[in-house]
């Protein structure tokens, strides 16, 4: 054995250069404390865990039972509809959660459209007030489990569509009926794929900034601001995100470590798929409603009000500006997710041809990446390029700052989580007696990842590049301090008018980022429509 | 085809030096200023180049690039970030006797670091239906803690750096203990958790679900013109705007201001630019679209903001008390439960 194979260095190489940023965001914790600490920890620091808390504990509750309920209903019932919501369950990924915050707000207030409809329909006073507020922790709860919960119903839907079908007709021989066998076999037989959708959702809720922030709700991703912002105490700012990270990073290694050694690859040739089960009448209706109410809260409802508002103004939006605004956001997402998804494959298959405690532990920092909020990323990443523009380029101007490489890499790190858990959970169901057999048959490494590994990790690999790239579309305001001049995306745009509370004005750039975000959803959704074992297997 | 290539290419690689250009760094996102530059470029042949973001934000890019920084111009829409700059030492004295000689010198920099660009007051709106003449005639910002408010005031979040500016100006002028007894009374006199923009305050007192909201003027102005929807245009006939402490130091004001970099690589463009920003016609143009007010006194604001009033007293706190005080305003509203 070849102590220094590629396959050992090549992922500390790569993780050492992406991790930078995130070290040097958690450097700070071995800075100097400033006074400021007092005052955090004495009037708002409790403020601050507790309503994180609630918000995520709330978030993974919702998130759970909407994502594993509907992949249930879709994957073993047969109902009117079934054909369509198998794949537009997952259209409210398209939506950034700050985007449904505003829209929320705007139905829902106390003289909102919703409230303002219901008085004229019915005649009612100014002063009846029907939807409850929702500008507080619950309204956030319900903001972020109807735009999140698709991360949860793709990978609960493809574990229901891989359990096989003798193993619960056993169970319904025992007695269990349909309800039971739901919660009390096919649930926690897919508990590691549905928490690793969880983990995503978790670090979304935890990074997220603008929905909570337009909740007036104190988290700790507002207490990180606010003490940057208005305290100007961007060293403890970091220590706050740094706490965060390790946070997350805790949960992250228990989540790991809770799966134990269990491998849940299974071997493929006794499987036979589940037969669905045809519903008819209430039964069909529950299960219609089951899947249309997220979907309609989650992806039509903000697509109604944004249409609403962007028809209040002038449609001028989409001009020229507009399809190169478009162009950018369009590149930068698609290079992202390329190399996310190149990099998830290297690391996971070293990590699998050598396993290594060290390049594990490592490559989970890099999923944690995913809780930074953007920008307190993108300052650990000014620091590096300038850092790297010194040291490289002295001399010269600044070539590195302030360039798209830097941009993409900050987005790498941010959503390299996305695209690892794809490919890792791709892995998982990939027998390791695949790679005995082709290491017995001397093939290489490179032989195994290419001719192996890759053609059966097609779809985990393509997922991953969509996954990605939806999220890069909707989430930039990293790009805000990093971009180069005059470089703007669509997010850019809303991100700035949304800051601001313009929605009117924000709405036709959100609906462009809902468009162009649908590209990469739409695809994944036909990836869906044709992934059902019955109809293509191989 | 070839030549897109070759650009995203080189933007790729960092800023391509070009020669007739001015670079600025700006947390303003106005369409309207957008429009303003490319009549800067027709005129003067100098490209503009912008990133925009929080004045915080693009603080932190400016001070990690240090000297090799491209940025010509910082410009930004809070007074505390211009005076953060300017203590940092990052900004060069402004080489305009054009600027220096039109701008008035409390609008400028202790040593003409920056210039005012545009002026905003925090103001105080209310609804004529709800509130009387005779209450809200001669208001102090130290009356909004009385008891005669109790649940009636709405304001936005601690959080939001007006509110910050306007605590720190009266920490400047009451000190820290007075202001925060004033503080603690006025979070009881809330008539709700403080929530959404400065223009949702407006609507709830247009709508009756408060008396008294704590705003910036401009917004008025803004949804009065139609620009924001049908429904901000109602709420905004309702309500009226009132200027606090007229009778003693003047109205909170805040300033969108702008100054050269010490490192500028065009540093003549620079000051071209500001130049150009304090034109007549330029000043003009801003307000009519921002609703500000404008810092020339030949200028009248747009017909939306004049009309509740051009002549009213400013607070002459300086830029310095602002950007020093901010953290303890910041604490002190923590302290008082201010959400």
């Amino acid at each position: 054995m070849n102590r220094f194979s590629i396959w050992r260095l090549l992922p500390f190489a790569v993780l050492i250069i992406f991790t930078a940023p995130l070290l040097i965001v958690l450097s700070t914790l071995f800075g100097s404390y400033s006074e400021n600490w007092f005052h955090l920890y004495e009037f708002v620091l409790a403020d601050y865990i507790i309503s994180s808390l609630i918000l995520v504990i709330g978030v993974s509750i919702l998130v759970l039972f909407l994502g594993t309920v509907t992949a249930w209903t879709v994957t073993t019932y047969n109902f009117k509809g079934k054909k369509v919501f198998e794949w537009a369950l997952i259209l409210p990924l398209a939506i950034p959660p700050y985007i449904l915050a505003y829209t929320f707000t705007g139905l829902f207030d106390p003289f909102g459209d919703a409230n303002n409809f219901i008085r004229s329909v019915f005649n009612l006073k100014d002063s009846t007030i029907i939807f409850p507020n929702v500008r507080n922790i619950y309204g956030a709860i319900v903001v972020f489990a109807f735009t999140l919960y698709p991360y949860v119903y793709l990978v609960s839907r493809s574990a229901f569509i891989n359990q096989s079908k003798s193993m619960q007709e056993a169970a319904r021989l025992l007695g269990l009926n349909q309800l039971e066998v739901f919660y009390k076999l096919a649930l926690p037989l897919i508990r590691p794929a549905a928490i690793g959708g969880m983990m995503l959702v978790i670090m979304e809720t935890l990074s997220d900034f603008g929905a909570v922030d337009h909740f007036a709700i104190q988290t700790f991703t507002t207490g990180i601001f606010r003490t940057w912002y208005g305290l100007y105490d961007l060293q403890t700012a970091m220590q706050l995100a740094s706490l965060l990270l390790l946070t997350v990073g805790i949960f992250y290694f228990i989540e790991r470590s809770s799966r134990g050694d269990g491998i849940y690859t299974s071997n493929n040739s006794t499987f036979s798929p589940n037969e669905e089960v045809n519903l008819t009448g209430l039964k069909a209706l529950t299960a219609f409603l089951v899947c249309f109410i997220p979907i309609f809260i989650g992806f039509l409802l903000p697509i109604v009000e944004l249409s609403l508002w962007a028809y209040e103004v002038n449609l001028g939006f989409f001009n020229n500006k507009f399809l190169e605004n478009s162009i950018n956001t369009l590149s930068l997402s698609f290079l992202t997710g390329l190399i996310c998804a190149a990099l998830a494959l290297l690391i996971n298959f070293s990590i699998r041809y050598k396993p290594s405690i060290l390049v594990g532990r490592f490559s989970a920092l890099l999923s944690i990446g995913y809780a930074v909020p953007g920008l307190i990323l993108a300052v650990g990443m000014v620091q590096l390029l300038v850092y790297l523009d010194n040291l490289a380029f002295s001399g010269f101007d600044i070539v590195l700052t302030g360039s798209l490489l830097g941009l993409v890499l900050a987005y790498v790190i941010k959503t390299y989580a996305l695209a690892n858990s794809s490919i890792e959970s791709g892995y998982e169901r990939i027998s390791y007696s695949l790679d005995d057999s082709s290491k017995l048959l001397g093939s290489t490494s490179w032989n195994m990842l290419g001719n192996i590994h890759i053609p059966l990790l097609k779809t985990s690999i393509l997922t991953s590049v969509l996954l990605v790239m939806s999220d890069v579309v909707k989430e930039l305001p990293a790009t805000l301090i990093l971009r180069p001049f005059n470089f703007e995306t669509l997010a850019v745009s809303t991100y700035i008018y949304a800051s601001e509370e313009r929605m009117i004005q924000a709405a036709a750039p959100a609906i462009a980022i809902v468009l162009i975000g649908l590209i990469p959803i739409v695809l994944l959704s036909k990836m869906i429509r044709s992934s059902r074992p019955i109809e293509n297997r191989e | 085809m070839k030549k897109i290539q070759l650009i995203l290419l080189l933007s790729f690689f960092g800023h391509v030096i070009m020669s007739n250009e001015v670079n600025v760094y700006t947390s303003r996102h106005y369409d309207s200023d957008d429009l303003l530059y490319k009549e800067f470029t027709q005129e003067t042949g100098i490209k503009v180049n912008i990133i925009s973001g929080k004045g915080s934000a693009l603080l932190q890019r400016l001070k990690s690039e240090g000297s090799n920084s491209p940025a010509d111009i910082f410009f930004t829409v809070d007074a505390g970030n211009l005076w953060k700059v300017q203590k940092e030492g990052l900004f060069q004295s402004i080489q305009s006797d054009l600027v220096l000689s039109s701008v008035p010198e409390n609008l400028r920099g202790p040593n003409d670091e920056w210039t005012a660009i545009a002026k905003r007051a925090r103001v105080i709106f209310y609804n004529p239906e709800n509130v009387s003449e005779e209450m809200i005639k001669d208001i102090d910002y130290e009356d909004l803690s009385n008891p005669e408010w109790r649940n009636k005031i709405v304001v936005r979040s601690s959080s939001n750096m007006y509110n910050q500016s306007l605590v720190a100006s009266l920490i400047s002028n009451l000190g820290e203990e007075q202001t925060e007894s004033w503080a603690n009374k006025l979070v009881s006199n809330f008539a709700r958790k403080p929530q959404g923009n400065d223009r949702s305050q407006i609507i709830a007192v247009a709508n009756g679900e408060a008396d008294l909201a704590i705003a910036n003027s401009y917004y008025i102005g803004i949804m009065l013109s139609g620009s924001a929807g049908e429904e901000q245009l109602v709420a905004a006939k309702k309500v009226k705007m009132a200027f606090p402490n007229q009778k003693n130091r003047g109205t909170h004001i805040n300033i969108s201001g702008a100054g050269v970099l010490k490192s500028a690589p065009n540093q003549k463009n620079a000051n071209r630019f500001l130049e150009f920003l304090i034109s007549k016609k330029v000043q003009k143009t801003m307000v009519d679209k921002s609703y500000e007010y404008p810092i020339l006194e030949s200028i009248r604001p747009s017909d939306e903001i004049a009309s509740f009033g051009t002549d009213f007293k400013e607070d002459q706190i300086s830029v310095k008390s602002f950007g020093e005080l901010n953290p303890s305003a910041v604490r002190l509203m923590d302290r008082s439960g201010w959400k």
